[in-house]
């Protein structure tokens, strides 16, 4: 007889996956606190305006959940999820579009600590971040899966349907333009 | 900045306070509640056109068996030599009875005089010919053959 395995903290995405198929809600709720910060890290870096970053976190779990039975395995789920990621970032920028919503630029938004301070890094990070957002898609995502995330090329090709080869070009190519635009 | 690793590290603190801000459990009720209140589409999806393919399915297998029952180019059914059943043609026309007129009904009751016996007919009293019946007195005739 099949006893269900007692959950821990050091469950694998793996089997919280396979709990939340099963029907497990609590699952879905333990792997969207793994991985919800990453996640948002991802998105404001390649663009979500901050207000928005709690919807799009929410709606990429939400399509992450309804299509894991695609999720085969051959990256791991944060970088998978990070990919969806980009996707619903893509879809609100369109529609963003079509409603003409300008995002709130970083520089005016509500800061806390020292302004000074603040100011310095802030000016050198939306330097970059408005570099990231003229970078193509690919490259911009292949920057932050690598940069931020840490990922190794071969795990960023995997979840990009792309070769780690490709995937290092890209790199080297956005970290060219970024350095010009910061610069 | 002139390195990569200044890139880099740049790059990592992008979207931190974003991430710091998120309160994630309550994004993780949240997430959960959204989807148990709005079940998978695709699903749906596929179930209700599963649904609908058995249902064509049925349409046409039905509707193909019934064909093959029905006579070629007439209201009766045939036997295996080709005659009229009597039993299947009378429950056959009796099914739209109600739509028949005085004269589609006597029609109707013509073709089965040579098939029926007249002793198994229910005529109503005092009438010898089906030509004087009314309407309702040749529907009754009619729902007599069906047996």
């Amino acid at each position: 007889m099949a006893h269900p395995q007692p959950r821990t903290e050091t469950s694998s995405d793996a089997a919280l996956i396979r709990a939340w198929q099963a029907g497990d809600e609590q699952a879905a709720a333990e792997l969207v606190a793994r991985h919800a910060r990453p996640l948002a890290r991802f998105l404001a870096g390649a663009g979500a305006p901050d207000a928005d970053v709690d919807d799009l976190v929410q709606e990429t779990f939400i399509r992450a959940f309804r299509g894991v039975d695609r999720f085969r395995g051959h990256c791991q789920f944060r970088t998978w999820l990070l990919t969806i990621g980009g996707n619903v970032l893509k879809d609100f920028g369109r529609r963003a579009a079509r409603r003409k919503v300008m995002p709130l630029d970083e520089s005016v938004r509500d800061v806390t600590g020292d302004p000074h301070e603040h100011a310095e890094a802030s000016e050198v990070e939306a330097l970059l971040a408005a570099g990231l957002k003229q970078l193509p898609r690919l490259q911009r995502e292949v920057f932050l899966l690598r940069a931020q995330q840490g990922l190794e090329y071969a795990e960023i090709a995997a979840a990009l349907a792309t070769t780690p080869g490709a995937a290092r070009v890209h790199y080297h190519h956005a970290v060219r333009r970024l350095k010009e635009i910061v610069e | 900045m002139n390195d990569e690793a200044r890139l880099e590290s740049l790059a990592k603190r992008l979207g931190a306070s974003a991430a710091e801000r998120l309160d994630v459990e309550a994004t993780a009720r949240k997430v959960v509640a959204r989807l148990r209140e709005q079940p998978v589409r695709r699903t749906i999806w596929v179930q209700q056109t599963w649904l609908r393919i058995a249902a064509a399915v049925l349409i046409v297998v039905g509707g193909a068996a019934v064909a093959s029952r029905l006579p070629r180019g007439s209201g009766g059914s045939f036997g295996p030599g080709g005659e009229i059943s009597p039993a299947h043609g009378a429950h056959f026309v009796a099914d739209d009875l109600s739509d028949l007129s005085t004269d589609q009904l006597r029609d109707v009751l013509a073709t089965f005089d040579e098939l029926v016996n007249s002793d198994s007919v229910a005529v109503p009293e005092g009438s010898t010919d089906l030509r004087e019946l009314d309407a309702r007195q040749l529907r009754a005739v009619l729902r007599s053959l069906e047996g």
